[in-house]
């Protein structure tokens, strides 16, 4: 059968698997400490039809052999790590990484998750945990009769607490960074894994070395640029509709074959 | 028997594979770097006895649309696009070196530098970053960052562009470019590189759908003589039986 349909049957693949991208791109314009996702395209392997310099007879050779393409696969997506905007809050447990490095809650099941949304709370146990509830890593509780909290950019959290005259320190916040923060897995729940691709965690002071400094009262929105999705996603459409318009041409062909012949 | 039906065969067939050509541009019209195939087709005059009007279509090695395409801006550091003329330099599988346009850089957890899982070149071998803070690519592929503790900048290796003439240039099965003699391009220093960009797919995709409308008319044309062929041979084995 004409492989034209299989090879426009890749196109439409890879354009369906971006618009998924681009669309959960845009699902989570609004999400904080989101980094979007790229998809990257490859072209497939060339199908020899005829070798280059192939011997045709004793004396001559054939000067040009024929390659076909196959199509086109989906290599692998990425998320882009660039920084999202600020925005301020008036939470005193918002925090905002301003540079690399990712903040560390505990799962359920005691393993370490990595992430850039910095919305914080406290639980019953007045424990501090991020937004789905996950402890922050290293842990810090809050005393009771707590007026105020502030952490400084270097991570420092301490805590005014009513009837005493000094602040008491609580905690330090840490931050991770790694080599290859696009090599990291991401999970949901705004929450990244580390991989073999990403390397090890490697932990430091807020502000010092490559880690970034922490604001408080600030929150880093998602870094999806809304235009530009809209943009890639009107390009996607159409080059889906021209691959499915290839489709049709082929079809158009075999059915004359088989209908006139 | 008539021999038309087998000439408008090779044309038949010819239409069949150029449809595949533009189908194959049409489904990487978003894959970046990548350069259009053109089908080629050339006229061949059957040797030997007969009314010499049977002349076949014969499909020649696609040539490739070497023309840059656009750049666009994607505010990642490692994404690299080339202005203009040239070529990266990366290493297959088996170890040799092919060329390519496209400038999505990944870094590997070992700091090796690759595109599509292909080790990006540098002037001495495979490039390998050492652990850094900010990074920063020039025009001219010099790779530099600041060390995780700041401090002074670091040069840490030159990505290799190359820049031979298309001519010696041909595509790999891989899709990669290579030199048709084997050997490997020199450096070419006036490359220019633009990080922060990726380059576009260079398939023109008006061109290619209308192509690929003509190439099924065509194919119409020749089922139509392969018919009417069929009908003379017809009518003749009909007078014969009479």
């Amino acid at each position: 059968m004409q492989t034209a349909l299989w090879v426009s049957k890749t196109g439409l693949a890879a354009m369906d698997a971006k618009l998924t991208t681009i669309s959960n791109n845009l699902a989570n314009v609004d999400t904080t400490g989101f980094k979007k996702d790229r998809i990257a395209f490859q072209d497939l392997f060339y199908q020899v039809q005829v070798q280059p310099g192939a011997q045709l007879d004793q004396q001559n050779e054939s000067p040009s052999g024929i390659q076909l393409g196959n199509g086109v696969r989906v290599v692998g997506t990425q998320k882009v790590f660039t920084t999202g905007d600020y925005e301020t809050t008036s939470n005193q447990l918002d925090l905002a990484i301003n540079g690399q490095g990712f903040f560390q809650v505990e799962l359920p099941n005691g393993e370490t998750a990595y992430t850039r949304d910095g919305q914080f709370q406290v639980n019953s146990d007045s424990v501090v945990v991020n937004a789905s509830g996950l402890p922050l890593l290293p842990q810090i509780t809050v005393p009771e009769n707590t007026t105020a909290i502030s952490i400084g950019t270097d991570g420092t959290v301490s805590a005014t607490i009513s009837g005493q005259a000094e602040a008491q320190e609580l905690g330090q916040v840490t931050l991770v960074n790694f080599v290859n923060p696009a090599g990291l897995a991401a999970t949901g729940g705004n929450l990244y894994q580390a991989t073999e691709a990403s390397g090890d965690a490697v932990e430091g002071v807020p502000g010092e070395d490559s880690f970034g400094a922490l604001k408080q009262y600030a929150l880093e929105n998602s870094n999806v640029s809304v235009v530009e999705e809209m943009v890639d996603m009107i390009a996607t459409q159409r080059a889906y509709e021209m691959n499915a318009k290839v489709v049709a041409a082929s079809d158009e062909m075999l059915q004359y074959v088989s209908q006139n012949m | 028997m008539e021999k038309v039906i087998y000439t408008a065969m090779s044309g038949a067939q010819h239409a069949l594979m150029a449809q595949q050509i533009h189908a194959n541009n049409l489904a990487n019209v978003d894959t970046t770097g990548f350069r259009a195939d053109f089908e080629r087709v050339s006229s061949t005059a059957l040797q030997g006895d007969g009314f010499d009007s049977r002349v076949l279509a014969s499909e020649l090695t696609p040539g490739t649309d070497f023309s840059a395409a656009a750049l666009v801006s994607t505010g990642r550091t490692l994404d690299v696009g080339i202005r203009g003329n040239g070529w990266l330099a990366v290493q297959t599988a088996e170890g040799e070196e092919a060329y390519t346009r496209a400038g999505n850089i990944n870094l590997e957890s070992d700091g090796r530098l690759t595109v599509n899982g292909r080790a990006v070149l540098g002037e001495g071998g495979e490039l390998v970053l050492p652990d850094y803070r900010d990074l920063d690519i020039g025009s001219d592929g010099t790779i530099t960052v600041t060390p995780p503790g700041g401090g002074a900048l670091i040069e840490a290796g030159r990505i290799k562009l190359v820049n031979p003439e298309t001519s010696q240039l041909v595509k790999g099965t891989d899709g990669l470019f290579r030199l048709d003699s084997g050997e490997t391009a020199e450096s070419d220093e006036n490359v220019i590189l633009a990080s922060g960009h990726l380059e576009d797919s260079n398939v023109n995709a008006v061109d290619e759908m209308i192509q690929s409308l003509q190439m099924t008319r065509n194919f119409e044309l020749q089922v139509k003589l392969m018919q009417s062929s069929d009908e003379q041979a017809k009518l003749g084995n009909e007078m014969i039986s009479a």
